[in-house]
């Protein structure tokens, strides 16, 4: 596993922009792998909502960019960010049991919903714990974006219905005994 | 680790990376299912790439055939998809040939250690400068559905070996390190992150680096959700001492992450430069060894 | 390429009971040297070869050995002429037994008759009764009580004295032979040496000599001393290839043994792989990386490369496979000829993969041969299974060198810029040739892929892509300008009067070439056609080549595989008739011209 983030406190802007740009990048490839995925297995509901996620991660990663541009950002190899989970806060979990083929848009919006809130819940971290009064200022503000995300994403939930069971079995499954 | 270690934070600084993950990758959708280990894989090998800030262009990635045989297609370095166990052989060929490319292998358990088991064995021995991942999920997925040589015994799931195959695992790491390599590590698809530390020193090793990934097969393995919990730290240490990989190995339950062992031994190069002292042209050196059969 | 046809009388029938030939007749000698292992007989047949050589001859040495690592018989099996040599006699002229260790196995090898000569050694023992009760005549010559009278004598290089002198080899030719041979032994060997082959020269008796004492020639051309091995190594340099894997087999074992030293020195590398799947996909890793590269196998390494040529061949990824042909099925017989493979190497891969398949048509032709294979690969994208075989392999000449071909190693087809779409590796192209990149350039990064594919290289089960490649990699080859390498066709003195053609590949030509001579000398107009390119078939060329003349399929297998291609491909009159015959025994000239004969005789008056 990586190495416990047993410092897991932020201590400047410039390190706090360079997770934020991270976490921006790995939300967008997660989203778009999740599209992609659903769009071979022939979800393709799933798949634009997915699409559309990772359209809005990519316009918050342009903006945290746009932050840095004229920053110098620490280089941070890919298992040294300060994060509290295995990945990114909203990168690809892989292993997320509620990803599936046939997921529905319901479970989709859940998925992601979970994703945002570790997000917010990240920046929310670093504005309570950073070190460096600015960088714990421009945290807050994140953490604000991100629940503007949430909400999009409650909604969404509200608007889906409620998390639907999926079929209860697949008609055509792989070849395998019972 | 020592390897990758050498880039410390401090030392590289920049602004936005030049290259990113998303830069490695293709435009091409992966068959595989939602929730598979593989696309952990891929984002972490993707990342390490970046890291390591390898022109796509230097990079070449071989695989034979299988679920996790797909990767090359799905990044945007060079790649061959070949046959069934002949990945190795195809990545010592092609790093014979060009040994300035980042050449990685990448397969599957069945792939590697039962149709190209005997290619595993001598890759090991040969230490030639190359990265070899296996994604080893104990079965075959592309076909299935059936044991591979690390499913467990008793696992009696595949119509093909109803009984189960009452065939003992076959252990990678410990095979790997009787077989000479020198470089061995066990990394999990659910912590890309820890996978990119280990794909990151396995790159910069000078010899071959062989990666046993553990990831999951969400279709037929579902079970393999567990290791999530299951998983844990198994790292050697600085000695790098065989007898002592050997025990560790040993007495691992085949879930620890991390270096297993690492060794700096002289790195395979087939053939010897020419001689620096030697100035004739290739032209003239043909024509020399002609003469050696013109009277 | 080399070779002209032979010209001389016809042995094979000519009245010889009880009477030597002239010794100014020119047609090839054959000498025969036999012993124990250990006894030098191979040793005494390279002195022999370099005489030949020093006496401004040709010639052409094959070996026989036992299977045995140390210590098992040998024989060194020389034939030599003033024109060039490629086959075996239809007899042995002269036997130099050192001993008679296990002749048997050496008997069917060493055809001996009325007109052959034996030197037996009386401390060897006594012939065999194969030979004792044949009509040869017997000649009792001391090798070994001579070679014991000189400090450091050996019995060999008494007999290559004796040899020598009985088949008209100048003594000072031997001389420089066994300087030459053993130059590397250190200077009291060659003396011993030179010493025995002097006494061995003054024993033979000068009325029992086969040939006339030639003398050499002022100036002697440039000759090739070379194997079949080392010249489709040396096609292989030539043609740029750079790296090799392989694993080592017999007969093609000293084709990698060549090439690893000399390919070092041209900055490339030979790696030993761990089998021959292994070592097909190394060289297809190779050629995916822009390096040409090549591997030598034999039969039961040709079957376990099969599956990577075919993926060679989806993936138009370019590399050369030299089969060195032995006995077969399975283990069969390492160390003799056959040319059974070619079944194997036309229709071995599954699915339809169209590929190249080329046999060497002589010793020197095995460099041009593989040369070519190499360039016709790199041009068309694909796999080329060269055939040589063991008697091209393993024997060793003295012979006219095969030129250097013209044309250089294709350039590869680079797109002249990058695109903002992926790159089409398998584009549909009208010549069939899609543009390839290797790794390194940037913004032409592709998969190849032994899946079938778009042109992209995207894997594709659709049917038109499945179409499109397929017709492509089809097309490619077929129509492609192969020029006129793809054959020898030799004709008689009047090309208008031909009523039979001799058709064979690869190493049946040299004693299709014998026997036509022989049957033009005897009044009969016939035409040689060798095949050097079998897949794809010249199929139009060679009917044209055929034109309306009886034709005598000739090859060395026992399922008449190159007849029954032929026919499957409908290039072959219905009348075609097929000599096949499997080893270990060469094809003889005498075989090919009793067949020819009959076949002659048989249609008098018109096909």
């Amino acid at each position: 596993m990586s190495p416990p983030a047993a410092d897991s406190i932020i201590e400047s802007v410039a390190e706090l922009v360079a997770h934020a740009l991270e976490l921006e990048y790995a939300s967008q490839a997660h989203y778009e792998q999740l599209a992609d995925s659903m769009a071979v297995h022939h979800n393709p509901e799933v798949a634009s909502l997915f699409q559309r996620l990772a359209a809005l991660s990519g316009e918050h990663a342009a903006e945290v960019a746009a932050r840095a541009a004229d920053m110098t950002l620490p280089r941070i190899p890919p298992w040294a960010f300060k994060w509290e989970c295995p990945d990114a806060p909203e990168g690809a979990d892989c292993l997320d049991p509620d990803v599936s083929y046939r997921m529905t848009t319901a479970e989709a919006v859940a998925v992601a919903l979970h994703n945002e809130r570790r997000g917010r819940a990240y920046y929310l971290h670093v504005a309570a714990s950073a070190t460096d009064a600015e960088a714990r200022t421009l945290a807050a503000a994140m953490a604000t974006e991100e629940a503007e995300h949430v909400a999009l994403l409650e909604a969404m939930l509200v608007e889906t219905g409620a998390p639907q069971p999926a079929e209860p079995e697949d008609l055509d499954p792989p070849h395998m005994p019972a | 680790m020592t390897a990758a270690h050498g880039r410390s934070t401090e030392q590289l600084k920049a602004s936005i990376p030049s290259l990113r993950a998303k830069d490695y990758k293709s435009d091409v959708k992966p068959v595989w299912c939602p929730g598979c280990g593989h696309f952990g894989v891929l984002a972490a090998l993707t990342k390490t790439l970046a890291y390591l800030e390898l022109p796509p262009e230097q990079v070449a990635v071989v695989s034979g055939i299988g679920c996790s045989s797909r990767l090359p297609a799905y990044l945007a370095v060079h790649g061959f998809h070949g046959v069934h166990g002949r990945a190795l052989p195809l990545a010592t060929g092609l790093k014979a040939a060009r040994p300035e490319l980042t050449v990685i292998a990448a397969g599957g358990d069945g792939d590697g250690f039962s149709i190209g088991g005997n290619h595993f064995l001598h890759a090991c021995r040969r230490n030639q400068d190359l990265t070899y991942i296996v994604m080893d999920n104990e079965v075959y997925g592309m076909t299935k559905g059936q044991a591979s040589p690390t499913t467990q015994p008793d696992w009696c799931r595949s119509k093909l070996t109803p009984h189960g195959t009452g065939m003992r695992r076959f252990q990678p790491a410990a095979i790997a390190l009787a077989a000479g390599a020198s470089f061995i590590a066990r990394g999990f698809a659910g912590d890309p992150n820890g996978l990119t530390r280990l794909l990151a020193a396995a790159i910069e090793h000078p010899g071959f680096a062989f990666v046993q990934v553990l990831s999951p097969c969400r279709t037929f393995r579902p079970e393999q959700q567990e290791w999530k919990q299951l998983v844990h730290a198994c790292e050697l240490g600085p000695a790098h001492d065989a007898a002592r990989a050997a025990e560790l190995i040993q007495r691992d339950d085949g879930l620890g992450l991390g270096l297993l062992f690492e060794q700096k031994i002289p790195v395979y190069a087939a053939g010897v430069a020419a001689d620096a002292a030697d100035t004739l042209t290739a032209a003239e050196r043909l024509a020399a060894i002609e003469a050696e059969h013109c009277r | 390429m080399s070779g002209s046809p032979m010209s001389g009388t016809p042995r094979s029938g000519a009245p010889t009971s009880g009477t030597r030939p002239d010794p100014g007749d020119s047609p090839p000698l054959t000498v025969a040297v036999t012993g124990a292992g250990g006894s030098g007989a191979v040793t005494a047949g390279l002195i022999l070869l370099e005489a030949v050589a020093a006496a401004g001859l040709f010639g052409l040495l094959r070996r026989s050995a036992g299977p045995q690592i140390r210590g098992g018989e040998s024989a060194a099996l020389l034939r030599f002429g003033p024109a060039p040599v490629h086959c075996a006699g239809d007899r042995c002229d002269l036997l130099a037994a050192l001993d008679w260790a296990n002749h048997e196995r050496f008997a069917e090898e060493i055809p001996l008759d009325a007109d052959s000569l034996v030197l037996t050694d009386p401390a060897a023992g006594t012939p065999p009764a194969v030979v004792a009760a044949g009509d040869a005549a017997l000649r009792e010559i001391g090798f070994a009580d001579s070679a014991r009278e000189r400090a450091g004598g050996r019995p060999n290089m008494v007999a290559v004295g004796a040899a020598g002198a009985l088949a008209g080899l100048p003594l000072d030719a031997l001389l420089d032979g066994a300087a030459r041979t053993l130059a590397g032994k250190g200077e009291a060997v060659v003396a011993a040496a030179r010493a025995c082959i002097r006494a061995g020269f003054d024993l033979a008796d000068p009325a029992e000599r086969l040939r006339k004492p030639a003398s050499a020639p002022a100036e002697i051309p440039q000759r090739w001393h070379i194997n079949g091995n080392e010249a489709a190594g040396l096609g292989a340099l030539r043609a740029g290839v750079r790296f090799v894997a392989a694993y080592p087999i017999t007969p093609a074992s000293e084709m990698l043994e060549w090439l690893a030293p000399r390919l070092e020195r041209l900055g490339g590398t030979l790696l030993q792989a761990e089998d021959e799947l292994a070592s097909v996909n190394m060289i297809i890793g190779s050629a995916f990386g822009g390096v040409p590269a090549l591997t030598a196998t034999s039969g039961p390494g040709l079957s376990l490369m099969l599956e990577g040529i075919g993926l060679a061949v989806a993936s138009e990824t370019p590399i050369v496979v030299v089969d060195v042909m032995r006995g077969g099925p399975s283990t069969g017989i390492p160390t003799k000829s056959e040319q059974s493979d070619l079944n194997a190497a036309l229709y071995g891969l599954h699915g339809d993969a169209p590929h190249l398949v080329l046999a060497a048509l002589d010793i020197g032709d095995c460099a041009h041969t593989v040369a070519w294979a190499t360039r016709l690969a790199w041009q068309l994208q694909t796999a080329a299974i060269v055939l040589s075989d063991q008697s091209l392999g393993q024997s060793r000449m003295v012979g006219e060198p095969a030129p250097v071909a013209e044309e250089p190693l294709a350039a590869l087809q680079h797109p002249t810029a990058a695109g903002d779409a992926p790159f089409r590796r398998y584009a549909v192209t009208a010549d069939g040739i899609s543009p390839m990149s290797v790794p390194g350039e940037p913004g032409l990064a592709y998969t190849a892929d032994g899946l079938e594919h778009d042109p992209t290289g995207a894997p594709s089960s659709r049917a038109a892509d499945h179409a499109d490649q397929l017709d492509k990699r089809r097309h490619k080859l077929l129509a492609h300008d192969y020029g006129p390498h793809w054959a020898e066709i030799t004709e008689p003195a009047d090309p208008d009067a031909v009523a039979l053609t001799l058709l064979t590949f690869g190493a049946c030509r040299g004693a299709v070439l014998e026997a036509a001579a022989r049957l033009r000398a005897g009044g009969h107009a016939v035409r040689t056609v060798a095949l050097r390119l079998l897949a794809p078939l010249r199929r139009r060329a060679l009917m044209h080549a055929l034109g309306d003349t009886r034709v005598l399929v000739v090859e060395q297998s026992h399922g008449a595989q190159l007849f029954h291609y032929l026919h499957a491909e409908q290039a072959l009159p219905a009348h075609a008739r097929s000599l096949a015959r499997a080893g270990p025994l060469p094809l003889r000239p005498g075989e090919i011209v009793d067949a020819a004969a009959a076949l002659i005789d048989a249609h008098r008056g018109g096909p």
